[in-house]
């Protein structure tokens, strides 16, 4: 993957083509397709033979709950990868992530219930028109940066949020609007089974699409641009262009999820895309490791898996006796809201590079066992 | 090394595979409950759902369904539709939900194709009047809502019930002309339910409609919005939002200096409201739908009993109460006729007319759902904020059962 990663002493690489690859190693390619291929059938084998279902390790993945926590996974990690790209590769900021997820959760909507278009076909084009805003909210990044950046990104969030109570025609106002199931002919995704398997894929497409491009021309400028924007301009990249283009992209990514998170539900409504969504992609992509792929997903992961388990946590903590009292359970609510507030205070302070750069240590880890020098 | 780490994987493994095996004991059914205690609408979505709570627990605890044992979840899914809308999923497909107790009227109405297809009845504490046709039989119906319910009168009967009695108002007071109609709400669908429907009603009965004033439902200085309504002369403002923002809007417009009659809806009136408001609040007025803590009724031991203390409540919990109790005997019917299924509970409501559950004598309005018409009740209590700290019952109305108000 084109970001630093450690490797031991004597593996040398000759050719830019050897290090700019995907995977570092052969094994490690295979390994990720085998996961990937076992994940698949996993999920199908259940389905297709429904009394396996019942069988330890298959359980897991019939069991709709587990599958729309992985459903949940995928259409995070699309959109958190779009403002990784963003944040972690271009240096930009923007607060205003959520409210591009919104754009293409009802644009897919309304392409769908109000255009009539079937829904697969809605959701690439959900992603356009999610871009389309990223552009044109993207353009004072051409001449601003830092905290102003922020805070005029902020604004697009709360623009956009406003846009969606009332522009009626579209978004069906402050009642929201209903979103099909994709059909693929006459088969349908109507459960959390085959829409797993649908979001898994577009996830896989959109993050092989995304560590492509950082190893591309443009993905060398994004990075370029976020170490040092002077040198990259002397070295004769467009400041401007590169800048929008990954507000773009990022946007894209975001409508992308946004129409998959639109469709799963089967409705779209205003209130879900709020600041708080925005900040929590950016805590998704600051747990997972700024400016990786891969921590895209593990940050998302980590996120979506937090309040689950702090949701366990309370209730084992409701049926003791410590727990039970009226104080303790009025305050219960907010644990997990303080929970995911903490964990990037954590993150921030114990572990800056994120997860994917602990991984990467417990890879090296393994490799050079037992001589870890 | 590599063996303890192993070891530790296989076990952390293990460990995730082992909650979701939890199969369901067979004396048990599983009830969601979708309460809000830290969204815009917890100031009285707390105390509803502490009533819906308690008195689940209650129904345990004195032998459930005659026998079976309610397996519920009470989740604060703080007033977000997608959360409500992931919550549900979750109980249809791992828990095996037959009934929902569910809340606010943006997921409740979300939620309409989806529970008609699985055939989940839901007793919401939305009044929405878009949830009473289920058939789709008027024209004005968006979605026939089958498998909706709710204990109380709809928000467009309420707000129709007010509009009649300022009707009268207006000519007590021996005033000329014709008298204007606001509506002060957040653009939310819960205030927004009877928006239209109550206009229409109130233009049929000759007064002016002024276009509606945008008040958020959070708290805040509402002074711009209350010299709007000043500057409209708007006689009777109807609040459609609750508790902290009724607060703010009374207080700023007392500031501002507007002379007008606020008439809240279900929730937007109660005694926690009236301390807060003080004598600002003198003259408000709002509508109700059960008996009062205080109230000479023989239902209330009962409800004294469920609550578990002589702490008064406010009527939101009682109703809270009354629209468990009216499931819990759904329920029951429904386990004598054919099995606790959800179509099952859905029919059971069909089973009784004016229907008040056992033991909630005097406390619960007597009400009755039939195939064709969700409207539990038409009957309207209008309740006055008098002196600082007195509530009193000043009008009560029976509304017409109008084919065209179905469902609108």
């Amino acid at each position: 993957m084109a970001t630093l990663s450690l490797r031991p002493c004597g593996d040398f690489r000759t050719s830019y083509r050897a290090d700019t690859k995907i995977f570092d190693t052969p094994t490690s390619r295979w390994a990720m397709v085998g996961f990937l291929c076992a994940l698949y059938g996993l999920v199908i084998l259940p389905q297709a033979f429904p009394p396996l279902a019942s069988l330890p390790v298959l359980r897991l993945f019939a069991d709709g709950y587990a599958l729309s926590l992985g459903i949940q996974v995928c259409y995070y990690a699309i959109a958190a990868l779009g403002l990784n790209i963003l944040v972690g590769f271009t240096g930009q900021i923007s607060l205003g992530h959520a409210a591009f997820f919104g754009v293409g959760a009802f644009s897919s909507a309304w392409l769908n219930t109000r255009v009539g278009l079937p829904v697969l076909v809605c959701i690439p084009l959900a992603g356009l028109m999610s871009a389309a805003a990223g552009l044109l909210f993207g353009a004072p990044a051409a001449r601003i940066k830092g905290l102003y950046l922020a805070i005029a990104t902020l604004a697009a969030q709360f623009i956009i949020e406003d846009l969606f109570v009332r522009m009626d025609w579209f978004t069906g106002g402050s009642s929201g609007a209903m979103a099909d199931t994709p059909m693929l002919g006459s088969f349908a995704f109507d459960n959390d089974a085959r829409y797993f398997l649908l979001s898994l894929s577009f996830t896989i497409v959109l993050f092989v699409m995304a560590a492509n491009l950082m190893r591309s021309r443009d993905g060398r400028a994004f990075v370029a641009l976020r170490d040092h924007y002077l040198s990259a301009e002397v070295m004769g990249i467009a400041l401007t262009r590169y800048r929008v283009m990954s507000f773009g992209i990022a946007a894209f990514y975001a409508g992308i999820g946004g129409a998959l998170y639109g469709h799963y539900l089967m409705f779209v409504s205003a209130e879900a895309f709020t600041i708080l969504l925005s900040i929590q992609f950016l805590g998704m992509i600051i747990i997972g490791g700024l400016g990786s792929v891969m921590g895209a997903m593990l940050g998302t992961i980590f996120m979506v898996a937090l309040p689950e388990v702090m949701g366990a946590v309370i209730a084992a903590l409701q049926t003791t006796q410590w727990g039970n009292r009226p104080a303790v359970i009025n305050g219960l609510p907010f644990f997990r809201e303080m929970a995911i507030g903490a964990a990037i205070i954590l993150f921030l302070i114990f572990e800056p590079d994120g997860l994917a750069h602990r991984w990467r240590l417990i890879k090296t880890y393994w490799k050079l066992y037992p001589f870890s020098h | 090394m590599k063996t303890v780490l192993s070891a530790t994987l296989a076990g952390a493994l293990l460990a995730m595979l082992s909650p979701f095996g939890g199969a369901q004991a067979d004396d048990s059914v599983f009830v969601g409950h979708l309460k809000d205690v830290t969204g815009a609408t917890g100031f009285v979505g707390k105390l509803y759902g502490e009533g819906v709570n308690d008195a689940l627990v209650w129904i345990n605890a004195h032998g459930g369904i005659d026998g079976t044992r309610l397996d519920f979840e009470s989740v604060d899914y703080a007033y977000e539709v997608p959360r409500a809308i992931a919550l549900y999923k979750k109980w249809t497909s791992q828990n095996k939900m037959v009934a929902l107790q569910g809340w606010g009227t943006g997921d409740t109405e979300a939620l309409i194709s989806f529970v008609a297809k699985d055939k989940i009845p839901v007793l919401s504490g939305s009044y929405s009047g878009h949830l009473t046709d289920p058939t789709g039989k008027n024209p004005k119906t968006q979605k026939p809502a089958p498998y909706n319910f709710f204990y109380g009168p709809s928000y467009s009967d309420a707000c129709r019930a007010l509009v009649q009695w300022a009707e009268g108002d207006w000519k007590a007071k021996g005033k000329e002309g014709k008298p204007k109609f606001i509506h002060a709400g957040d653009n939310h669908p819960y205030p927004n339910a009877p928006k239209e429907a109550c206009a229409d009603f109130a233009t049929e009965l000759g007064f002016e409609v002024l276009p509606p004033v945008v008040v958020s439902l959070k708290p805040g200085d509402f002074k711009a919005q209350c010299l709007t309504i000043k500057q409209s002369g708007a006689n009777y403002v109807y609040v459609a939002n609750l508790g902290p923002s009724v607060v703010s809007l009374v207080k700023s417009c007392k500031t501002v200096g507007t002379d007008a009659q606020y008439m809240a809806n279900i929730w937007g009136g109660d005694s926690e409201t009236q301390k807060t408001l003080g004598a600002d609040g003198d003259g408000y007025v709002f509508v109700a739908a059960n008996a009062f803590w205080g109230d000479d009724a023989p239902g209330l031991a009962l409800v004294r009993e469920i609550a578990g203390s002589e702490t008064p409540r406010t009527h939101h919990y009682i109703r809270g109460v009354c629209s468990t109790f009216y499931m819990k005997e759904a329920m029951e019917w429904a386990k004598a006729h054919g099995g606790l299924t959800g179509e099952s509970i859905r029919n059971a409501m069909y089973a009784r007319k004016d229907w008040v559950p056992k033991g909630l004598e005097g406390v619960c309005i007597p009400s009755t759902w039939t195939p064709e018409d969700h409207r539990g009740m038409t009957k309207v209590f209008i309740y006055q904020m008098q002196n600082g700290s007195e509530i009193h019952k000043i009008a009560e109305t029976d509304l017409p059962r109008r084919d065209d108000w179905l469902g609108y």
